[in-house]
């Protein structure tokens, strides 16, 4: 089993690694060759939405997946994360690696279909809607930033579904996204809606955590 | 060929700081700007040379492998022009092109985009959209992309 990187930061502005980002890294090391082989002779781009703490970013870097050449972004709209996320990648040896991060909404201002790996572990807790985002780093509370991470409106599925449904202007021709869900977003129809929409669509990896039960699928171009 | 890798304003220091907007990540961003999508003006930003920071990083060694496979997937104008916003104005208007077997003229020429696309740090910027005119700001090597509320 790889290590997973050594990671502290302030949990009450930035969402601190649990199960589901657990669960993640698991789920990108069960499809270490499986990646390697999609791109071989390649340079491919990697993009982590909503970084966080940067756990994801920093394991994927650590590992070389999905290869060598790799690049990587970090995405996230909460500037602590951003801050977090370099962070994490410093305390584990990771300045060598190909690495920036920025500050954006999802993928909106990366160009179209460049994308080759795409990490998601998206706002998914079903609430009455999804928060705004506060006008000032240095938000009145804390934890504006911290329910950013965690309030998914509709289903948990309102910040997923956006980011579903313009998946085809994202990723590149052999692109492949990686997202979490948890029970309560239907995924088995949301995997359905997919591959009636030209995707493939397959469980990687699930668990029960506690009361919540969390699942990794991938979606790649038929 | 001048050294191609070379950018006039940049202070040859690191800050062995980890947060290090790259050059390379011009050849990736774009406007936020749904609206810009359908414009071809979008992308490459415009860096406004003026007002843009530069450092040189050299932590990361140079990899000939990984510039080959990237090189292959720049948009190469793109480089061209931000290099230009930037200062530097002696990049080739084509894509170099390498062989299997890399000469010591091609290893030079490697070894200069090295330092531009990969050492070459923006820590401090404007970057600004030539459809919308949206001007977006790099702070403390970190591109902040997101639209205030009226434009999102």
């Amino acid at each position: 089993m790889l290590a997973t990187p050594y990671v502290t930061c302030d949990y009450s502005k930035v969402y601190e690694p649990s199960e589901d980002s657990f669960l993640l890294l698991d789920a990108l090391e069960a499809d270490v060759s499986w990646l390697n082989n999609r791109f071989d002779g390649t340079a491919p781009l990697t993009v982590e939405i909503g970084s966080g703490s940067g756990i994801v970013s920093t394991f994927l870097m650590q590992n070389n997946i999905p290869n060598m050449n790799g690049i990587y972004l970090a995405t996230d709209l909460n500037p602590w994360a951003l801050e977090a996320t370099l962070d994490t990648c410093s305390r584990n040896d990771c300045k060598t690696k190909r690495f920036d991060v920025l500050q954006t909404d999802l993928t909106s201002a990366i160009r179209k279909n460049e994308v080759d790996l795409l990490v998601f572990n998206p706002p998914y807790v079903p609430a009455e809607s999804v928060p705004y985002v506060p006008v000032s780093k240095d938000a009145v509370h804390d934890d504006e930033w911290l329910f950013l991470a965690l309030d998914g409106g509709d289903d948990g599925m309102v910040v997923t579904r956006r980011l579903l449904d313009t998946l085809d202007l994202i990723l590149s021709e052999n692109g492949v996204a990686y997202i979490l869900f948890c029970a309560r977003n239907n995924p088995e129809t949301v995997s359905s809606h997919m591959k009636l929409r030209g995707w493939n669509s397959k469980l990687v990896e699930h668990r029960k955590a506690g009361w919540e039960v969390l699942s990794v699928y991938k979606f790649f171009r038929k | 060929m001048d050294r191609i890798g070379k950018v006039d304003n940049c202070s040859a220091r690191s800050r062995g700081s980890t947060s290090n907007m790259k050059f390379l990540t011009t050849n990736f961003l774009k406007c936020s700007v749904k609206g810009c999508d359908n414009s071809n003006l979008n992308f490459p930003l415009h860096y406004v040379g003026a007002n843009c920071q530069l450092e040189q990083d050299e932590s990361i060694e140079f990899n000939p492998e990984f510039l080959l496979r990237i090189i292959d997937r720049l948009e190469w104008p793109a480089v061209v022009s931000v290099a230009a916003d930037l200062g530097n104005n002696d990049l080739p208007p084509n894509k170099p092109e390498f062989d299997e077997n890399l000469t010591e003229e091609d290893m030079v020429i490697l070894r200069d985009l090295h330092t531009l696309l990969i050492q070459t740090n923006i820590t401090e910027g404007q970057m600004q959209c030539k459809n919308c005119e949206h001007i977006y700001y790099i702070k403390n090597s970190i591109p902040n992309l997101l639209l205030p509320p009226h434009l999102a």
